[in-house]
């Protein structure tokens, strides 16, 4: 346990230091956030509809904080800390390699936390929004949809061969996804094309798991996302514990 | 007699090449091992089957009793290592790098300590990325010290230090000894090795061609200077083939 606490608190610092965490999963999607209510002020989601674009929204901008911390930052740090033998030097301690893992994966969770709680004040502050759903399921669902999102990340930066690699393909997944899936550009507003193109994205689903619980919709319309994000999570955990490289 | 660390017949290839060959080895309480080869001669490749970083296709390592794999976390409470690459977070400062070690083991010495033993007091707060090659050196040996080890590895030990820095680590390398650390390093320096080792093997493609003291060496070869017995061993190939 003390380990672990000196490592988190070490790991935090030297994630800060590096600055890109915090300007894509931090401010990056208070940004949106507030773009998004600028824009569509209390505009409904659709005529009819019971509740606003914004409050539509939020499911989906909470998302960026996983989406970065998940498919961009994990594999990197994983392949960078590979690279530098960082993995096998804990192989020659008490320690394990798993508990730098176990530690980095608890820093991108803080990340998307704290970023869900930022978003959620941003939206309460400037423009008085509230959540429709029930606060536990939504939570739920985040949580859901982070594991496996991180599990993409961790499998990603576990069997890329080099920093090239991972980085190549972390931007392959990150960007996509940022854009298409709905995270940042509204999936509403798509042409019907790229929707379907869209849907792919296991982002996507997650978001309208969110969508459905931050408006309370009724949990069974949300089946096929939570199947589809619990399936996603055990094929890339179970592919991650066969062939990850600890170097 | 009870060897601190034994290694048998640890054999490992990579493709064809065949990097260690029948790899055996017996350090002593106490003693300092020297493993001296040209760069690729199997040094790394044996200190790593050794601690079961790397996994032989053959043979068998045993460091205090306990096979490094299956004890892993008991046995590496007493263990210090010190590798040859840098392995370190960017960003990181000395002290951060130094308290994280440290939290690691159960009965860890004071980093702060050990690095003025190293002269290395006013590093605290330096970013270890901005740290000259032999300062880097030193806070490396500081890391494989602060679990207070009974064994340490130590590859390539002194490799960027300059004069008076190489003698400095060589003192504290011998008071440690005193105190019954034993010490399993690989070098590249003649004086150094005379200077610190008990016992020493020369590898050369991943094969033992010489294993005892410096001044067997000495006596095994038609020289009396032990760069001069080195190269006989490492690189006359018909009279190896006796030994």
């Amino acid at each position: 346990m003390k380990a672990f606490r000196t490592l988190f608190q070490t790991e935090c610092k030297l994630s800060l230091r590096g600055l890109d965490m915090f300007i894509f999963a931090i401010c990056m999607p208070i940004i949106v956030f507030i773009l998004l209510g600028i824009i569509y002020k209390d505009k409904p989601a659709f005529d009819g509809a019971g509740y606003t674009f914004v409050e539509q929204s939020f499911g989906a901008v909470s998302t960026i904080a996983i989406c970065a911390g998940g498919v961009m930052g994990l594999p990197l740090v994983v392949s960078d800390y590979r690279k530098k033998h960082i993995l096998k030097r804990f192989k020659v301690t008490p320690a394990s390699p798993v508990l730098i893992l176990a530690v980095q994966l608890s820093i991108y969770a803080l990340y998307s936390f704290a970023s869900l709680i930022l978003v959620y004040a941003a939206g309460a502050i400037f423009f008085g929004f509230h959540l429709n759903g029930s606060i536990l399921t939504f939570l739920a669902a985040y949580l859901l949809v982070m594991i496996s999102m991180f599990s993409i990340g961790l499998l990603v930066g576990g069997i890329a061969p080099d920093i090239k690699t991972a980085s190549a393909a972390a931007s392959i997944l990150y960007f996509p996804m940022l854009i298409f899936s709905g995270a940042t550009l509204p999936y509403e507003i798509m042409p019907p094309a790229l929707q379907k193109f869209s849907d792919i994205m296991p982002l996507t689903q997650g978001i309208k798991l969110l969508k459905a619980a931050a408006l309370g919709s009724p949990v069974k319309e949300s089946a096929v996302p939570v199947f589809f994000m619990i399936a996603i999570a055990i094929l890339c955990t179970a592919l991650s514990l066969r062939f990850f490289r600890w170097e | 007699m009870e060897f601190t660390i034994k290694a048998e017949k640890l054999t490992k290839s990579y493709g064809s090449l065949k990097a260690l060959d029948q790899f055996d080895l017996s350090v002593g309480r106490g003693e300092i091992f020297g493993l001296l080869g040209s760069n690729g001669a199997g040094k790394s490749t044996a200190l790593e089957c050794i601690l079961g970083t790397r996994k032989p296709d053959f043979g068998t390592s045993v460091i205090l009793g306990m096979n490094p794999c299956k004890d892993r976390k008991k046995l590496f409470e007493r263990v210090g290592v010190q590798f040859q690459e840098t392995s370190y977070q960017d960003k990181i400062r000395v002290s951060e790098l130094c308290e994280v070690t440290a939290s690691l083991y159960r009965k860890p010495r004071d980093p702060k300590l050990l690095l003025h033993q190293f002269g290395l007091s006013d590093k605290f707060k330096v970013m270890v990325n901005d740290l000259s090659g032999g300062q880097k050196q030193r806070l490396f040996i500081v890391l494989a010290l602060i679990p207070d080890p009974e064994v340490i590895f130590l590859d390539e030990l002194t490799t960027g230090l300059d004069v008076r820095a190489r003698r400095d680590v060589w003192n504290r390398i011998l008071k440690l000894k005193e105190d019954g650390l034993t010490v399993l390093l690989t070098s590249h320096f003649m004086d150094e090795v005379e200077m610190l080792c008990d016992k020493i093997m020369i590898l050369k493609n991943g094969k033992t061609v010489f294993e005892g003291t410096v001044k067997e060496a000495i006596l095994n070869s038609p020289y009396d200077q032990l760069e001069d017995a080195y190269f006989y061993f490492t690189e006359e190939e018909k009279e190896n083939e006796s030994i």
